[in-house]
């Protein structure tokens, strides 16, 4: 069950795109951890360096738009990124993030009010993120997105619906 | 038993005509409700009569007996034998185009609210009379498609642990990416697609050969319209060319739908731009759609279905309708259609075999926003770099310097792509501090281009001539950029880094501006070449 994320916040702009969330160039990778290597490489190429588990990523509008690599979304996840908010998601970036069983939360207040650096919690249950100084609702995802979340991913989700 | 009264017997006989299925709901024999019937003086359903010129439209309409037959609320065997009875044996080629309005039964039709093209079609893959926007249906798709993706594709289906794939026909697998193998990886991402579908059937596996995915889709009938196909390919939009509901999907996801055959997709909002005028000398397809971007910004259509409309796409082939529907991707859009007309209706002939069921949206349809554009002043555009909305005229770019041009890509590696390039490369040289790529979208292409003589002018005037596939578009190989390097492209995105170094740029323009900045070496107007 998918409760609370808490986690350090990095602040980045609109439109960041798939290939600078993860290069054309890695595309043949397989491997997920090898993926997290060149996370976000296109905006800083240190960064998959500078993530710490659970850190958090707060995006401006249009997150995650272009091309329909899930690798944006996995090499994100495998580098340690808990949870994503956003003022808005790019389509295919949004399915392939919950596929992947990465959490997502669109906010368009969040933007603003959020500090690079800060600690926020994610509060899934009651729907709202929580800073020091701040409550921040957010509406809930559907509940066929929310039960892939919950499982972990569409492969996890997959397999406990085919044992049914 | 108790035996019904007069008023359920005829209520009864409305809905299950024969006395053997009245009987079947009520059970008893059919001889009792024939008794009961003849004591109450109601008479024998009888079938009503159909007309040959009803039977003869019904037919030539759907060129489905069920389809037919669910007009006259009669099974798929009593049309048979009505069609049979007026010798109407042989299947319709083409339906008719008048009458190819879709139908959709129950509920939506007549009343007031109109459907999109969007609603019918997911309604009609859902099984439903009328579906809502923002409602989640699961949904067959009629094709899947992967590229060299595929590789990570079979990875993720075997972690399902499901031994065979739904349905070996509904799968196309062209190889493009990175073709041929640009890397070992790549080559052991290609063997293992080559193994696979050998084992799995799938017989529409397209090798190196053939060219870029989406061309090729086409080119082959692998989709038709009022179709819905999903791809591993953002760009898989394209197929709305012909009128079909398509859309990009991620790897993860594609293993599941080749695992299960079901999809969730969310009935989309729908735009409806209508684009009239005739284009002027020198503005394309690409002119035109680059310019709408800029207009709706790259998230204008997110999570969108993107309707065509207007005398100017009327009158555009599929190539360009294929242009039009591509780069709707980049300003997010879930679907981008043309609806199906005499031109897409051609441009199949001869393509496919199989019998198809246009969607068109109602009159009346709801729409969250309509646009309307007159073209007949456009001048050429170009997306400068990094998001494909920074579209500016050619007027405020012209004379930047540009290393390298590149035509190709599946928004404009076709025929007449090439074409009108050659027609400005003919007799010159591409300028000596600029190089110029050439990628034909497919095979078929690249065999037209050689027949009517494209190719040798390419190569005359110093092109370099590529393999069909995307290459460079995508960073993937043959052709990246340095550091520093600006590079002019008729591909369709111009994201930091997407061909090469994250200190070079890209900038998007139509295969005549292409030409027209090869031969100068800086970002040039095609009029100053086309009016000479």
């Amino acid at each position: 069950m998918l409760k609370e994320i808490k986690g350090r916040v990095w602040k980045l702009g609109d439109n960041i795109d798939t290939d600078i969330i993860y290069p054309g160039k890695c595309l043949p990778i397989l491997d997920p951890q090898e993926m997290a290597k060149h996370a976000l490489e296109g905006y800083d190429k240190e960064f998959p360096n500078k993530i710490q588990k659970g850190d958090i990523i707060l995006g401006g509008s249009n997150f995650g738009c272009g091309s329909s690599r899930e690798q944006a979304a996995t090499s994100l996840k495998y580098a340690g990124i808990s949870c994503i908010i956003a003022k808005s998601f790019s389509r295919i970036f949004f399915r392939n993030a919950i596929n992947q069983g990465l959490a997502l939360v669109q906010s368009k207040e969040a933007y603003d009010l959020i500090k690079p650096g800060e600690v926020i919690t994610v509060d899934y249950v009651k729907g709202e993120i929580v800073t020091e100084n701040e409550r921040i609702p957010f509406p809930p995802l559907p509940e066929v997105v929310m039960g892939i979340l919950e499982d972990g991913g569409l492969i996890e989700h997959l397999k406990k619906s085919l044992k049914k | 038993m108790k035996v019904p009264r007069k008023e359920e017997l005829l209520k009864l006989q409305a809905q299950y005509k024969t006395d053997r299925k009245i009987g079947q709901v009520l059970g008893v024999p059919a001889y009792l409700v024939a008794y009961w019937r003849r004591k109450k003086k109601i008479p024998k359903y009888s079938l009503p009569k159909y007309g040959f010129e009803k039977i003869k439209e019904l037919w030539e309409t759907h060129g489905d007996d069920r389809k037919a037959g669910k007009e006259l609320s009669i099974s798929k065997a009593a049309f048979y034998k009505w069609r049979r009875k007026y010798n109407l044996l042989e299947k319709p080629k083409v339906l008719k185009l008048a009458q190819l309005e879709f139908l959709l039964p129950g509920s939506a039709r007549g009343k007031n609210r109109g459907l999109t093209i969007a609603q019918k079609g997911l309604a009609l893959k859902a099984g439903k009379s009328e579906v809502q926007v923002g409602e989640i249906v699961y949904v067959e798709p009629d094709l899947a498609m992967s590229h060299d993706n595929a590789g990570l594709v079979i990875k993720q289906f075997r972690e399902i642990g499901v031994a065979k794939v739904w349905n070996p026909d509904k799968i196309v697998i062209p190889l493009d990416h990175r073709a041929p193998a640009e890397s070992e990886k790549t080559a052991e991402a290609h063997r293992s697609i080559r193994l696979f579908v050998k084992e799995q059937g799938i017989k529409n596996f397209y090798d190196i050969k053939e060219g870029i995915c989406h061309q090729v889709v086409i080119e082959k009938g692998h989709i038709l319209p009022g179709e819905l196909a999903v791809g591993t390919d953002s760009h898989t939009t394209s197929y709305g060319c012909l009128g079909a509901l398509s859309t990009g999907i991620g790897a993860t996801e594609m293993a599941a739908v080749w695992a299960t055959g079901k999809i969730w997709l969310r009935v989309p909002e729908s735009l409806k731009l209508t684009i009239n005028g005739r284009l002027p000398l020198g503005v394309y397809a690409k002119d035109v759609i680059l310019y709408i971007i800029g207009a709706l910004t790259v998230e204008g259509a997110n999570y969108k279905s993107v309707e065509f409309y207007g005398d100017t796409v009327e009158n555009m082939s599929v190539s360009e309708r294929f242009t039009l529907a591509n780069l709707s991707m980049e300003m997010g859009g879930k679907f981008a259609i043309v609806p199906f007309d005499n031109v897409t209706r051609k441009y199949l002939k001869g393509r496919t075999k199989k019998t198809y069921q246009p969607i068109f949206a109602d009159e009346n349809a709801m729409y969250e926003n309509e646009y309307e554009y007159n073209i007949s002043r456009l001048e050429p555009q170009v997306a400068c770099p990094h998001n494909v909305d920074n579209v500016k005229s050619i007027d405020e770019v012209k004379g930047i310097k540009i290393d390298q041009v590149l035509l190709g890509s599946c928004t404009n590696g076709r025929i007449d792509d090439l074409e009108i390039a050659a027609r400005l490369l003919k007799g010159k040289k591409v300028h000596p501090d600029t190089r110029m790529l050439v990628l034909p979208g497919s095979k078929s292409i690249y065999l037209e281009a050689l027949k009517k003589g494209i190719i040798k002018t390419f190569l005359e005037a110093n092109c370099v001539v590529l393999n069909p596939g995307c290459g460079p578009c995508l960073g993937a190989h043959e052709g990246l950029l340095a550091k520093g390097e600006r590079c002019l492209a008729t591909t369709n995105r111009n994201f930091k880094g997407r061909m090469g170094s994250t200190e070079s740029e890209v900038y998007l323009a139509s295969p005549a501006t292409a030409a027209a900045t090869a031969i100068r070496g800086e970002i040039s107007d095609p009029r100053d070449f086309l009016k000479k």
